[in-house]
């Protein structure tokens, strides 16, 4: 008899297609201080701000390749445009857009999800946001919701007093990268008290070949105010390989809370290389839900710094690693304050000689008293190919706390399936619905229209046991 | 037969066990590293380390609990008390070969912080390469529940020595493990 087959968990790319690239300007592949200077030249922006590009410029240079998570020896940074101008202009509708901009968006289904269900859109395609909205409602009560040049421009007080202060360019070599040729991404501001009911949605797109997006993105929530902040992200399957490597800061003031949603799922030929910080005030709430199924390697750890009393931070994630695909993900938690309470919960299945990591930290610093921190990691293995690790770090400087982490490693239970089969369930479908029960609990943070879109990414057509 | 190893008494850094049978390995106040191999099916081996840490008392301790082989079970326990100024830094590893289908891997670290001037780091990782396998792991650290120590009180006792129940009571926990497999075992006094 032969070895049964793994269930087919399969994310069926939809999103692989290429527009031809009819671009109002594309700097020269590879990276020097010159084209440093004219991606900042071209925006028209504040001489510090240049001087910032070519800072993080030189500390890239300088800046080591991390030694951990996954191969990027094959990144060859001359090899990678760095700035692609779409269109001489933003569109105000989405019918301004070129043709081959606007069906892009039409296939991935934005402009309908818009009407539906967003308070806000903004949708960028290689290194500018092409197409941006807001509802008037939220315009009237003070939001801000823009791409970054456009704050930079409009607010530049505000982008001055934030940018940057999380994530400095020397944090790390990604970091550096992004600071010096960043270019689009969002800018939120929701003043206080504000609740933005409605989520802002944002969408990232790569559709030329061996690019780089360097999306850079600052969420301000002024204390009581509340915003949900979604981000997906898809590019075209080249043989040839593409980086994606964002920086996102929030500011998570008194009382407010902030989630952010990111629903990854770049084609296997992107290298997915991201930074995300929060800082949490007293009182304050930051939510991450990660969700990683594309690229070919993400290396991305969101983390909430717990600096004000009572302050609450959470990550929840999801990984799915198939065939060449290494998902290092994770979360870090750092408490600098009394009553602060943390919570990670991790979903990875690796399939098909895929690869999921873990990779966490949780630190408490002396005088975050009765803190609490609660880690849960989960990993299925689909077959004997996959590969699933677990690093985790704890360094507690703290007596009155509370730290708990849990993990396990399997595969679908035997029992479960024997069960679910001796009820009438085919292999196929007792194996599907134990999957989607494994990942629930994260996949039900995700909003609707996205939860409806991973169920069906995880199609579970056996086709056919084999065996 | 339960075959018992100290390694206390008798330190060594690796342990590779090809033969099957039960086996336990005790450490207490160890500082180094010590990798457990299971090199043949039908190996099972519990590993119980005890650290109590007092004033500028440090430990350094790495484990490695490595499958090389299918169907074995490896299970560790690693409990810690430390008070003053002591340090404790811990990483554990489970790494399951492919060739070590059909295996179990437990690894489980509790400490227990008497003092705020105490570090302790926890590093529990897994590197699981075969799919058919079941490992976890577990990390709490904290202080003594306030509402363990409450109910002790209750009972007539003075803080300090409801204090010391208490932590008697955890570092018992891995010594009544211990018994249960080598009858013979006694623990040397802290």
């Amino acid at each position: 008899m032969s070895k049964p087959a793994a269930p087919n968990v399969d994310f069926e790319y939809r999103y692989g297609f290429s527009m031809p690239q009819n671009y109002t300007f594309k700097a020269r592949k590879g990276l020097d201080r010159d084209v440093v200077i004219s991606i900042s030249k071209m925006k028209n922006e504040p001489e510090w701000m240049t001087e910032y590009r070519l800072k993080a410029y030189d500390i890239f240079l300088k800046k080591p390749m991390p030694t951990w998570g996954g191969d990027l020896s094959r990144i060859n940074f001359d090899e990678i445009y760095y700035y692609i101008k779409p269109v001489k202009e933003q569109a105000a509708t989405w019918e301004d857009l070129p043709k081959e901009i606007k069906e892009t968006y039409d296939r991935i289904g934005i402009p309908e999800a818009e009407k539906k269900y967003l308070a806000g859109v903004s949708a960028q395609y290689e290194s500018e946001v092409v197409y941006e909205s807001i509802n008037k409602e939220l315009d009237k009560l003070g939001v801000i919701f823009c791409d970054m040049d456009t704050a930079l421009r409009k607010y530049p007080e505000i982008v001055k007093e934030y940018f940057g202060k999380l994530i400095p360019a020397h944090d790390n070599k990604f970091a550096a990268l992004n600071s010096a040729v960043w270019s689009g991404g969002s800018f939120v501001y929701v003043p206080k008290g504000v609740h933005v009911t409605l989520p802002l949605q944002a969408y990232f797109r790569i559709n030329a070949e061996k690019f780089g997006q360097f999306e850079r993105t600052l969420i301000i929530a002024e204390p009581g105010s509340q915003v949900h902040y979604v981000e997906g992200c898809t590019a075209p399957i080249y043989t040839t390989d593409s980086l994606h490597s964002a920086v996102v800061e929030i500011y998570v003031k008194e009382d407010a809370r902030v989630r952010y949603t990111t629903v990854q799922n770049w084609s296997k030929n992107v290298y997915n290389l991201v930074t995300k910080r929060a800082k949490a005030e007293a009182r304050g709430f930051m939510e991450w839900i990660d969700c990683n199924i594309g690229s070919q390697l993400t290396m991305k750890y969101p983390s909430v710094y717990l600096m004000g009393e009572g302050a609450r931070g959470e990550v929840l994630s999801i990984a799915f690693a198939g065939k060449d695909q290494v998902q290092d993900a994770g979360a870090k938690m750092l408490h600098f304050a009394p009553n602060t309470s943390s919570r990670i919960v991790s979903k990875s299945i690796s399939k098909d000689g895929g690869r999921t990591s873990y990779r966490g930290l949780i630190q408490v610093f002396p005088g975050a008293t009765n803190s609490n921190v609660y880690v849960s990691c989960d990993a299925l293995i689909l077959d004997e190919e996959s590969r699933s690790d677990t690093y985790p770090y704890m360094k507690i400087k703290e007596s009155d706390v509370s730290i708990q982490h849990e993990a396990t490693v399997e595969k679908l239970g035997e029992e479960k399936l024997f069960y679910l089969m001796s009820r009438g369930l085919s292999k196929v479908d007792a194996e599907g619905l134990l999957v989607n029960g494994f990942i629930d609990p994260v996949a039900r943070e995700i909003p609707l229209e996205y939860s409806i879109e991973l169920n069906r990414l995880i199609n579970l057509e056996m086709a056919g046991s084999v065996g | 037969m339960v075959e018992f190893i100290d390694l206390s008494k008798h330190n060594q850094e690796k342990l590779v066990f090809d033969k099957p049978g039960e086996y336990v390995v005790f450490m207490h106040n160890l500082s180094g590293s010590v990798t457990v191999e299971l090199a043949a099916p039908r190996v099972e081996v519990d590993i119980y380390g005890l650290f109590t840490g007092k004033n500028a008392d440090q430990f350094v301790i790495n484990t490695t609990q490595h499958h090389t082989a299918p169907g074995s079970v490896s299970n560790l326990l690693i409990k810690g008390v430390f008070d003053d100024e002591s340090k404790f830094n811990y990483q554990g590893l489970i790494r399951i070969e492919k060739s070590a289908q059909q295996s179990h891997a437990y690894q489980k670290n509790q400490n227990i912080i008497l003092s705020s001037k105490t570090y302790v780091e926890s590093k529990p990782f897994l590197e699981i390469l075969a799919n058919d396998v079941f490992c976890t792991h577990g990390s709490t650290t904290g202080k003594l529940s306030e509402d363990d120590l409450f109910y002790v009180e209750s009972r007539g006792l003075d803080k300090e020595k409801a204090k010391d129940l208490l932590i008697q009571g955890f570092i018992d926990e891995l010594y009544e493990k211990i018994k249960q497999k080598v009858p013979k075992f006694t623990p040397s006094d802290k």
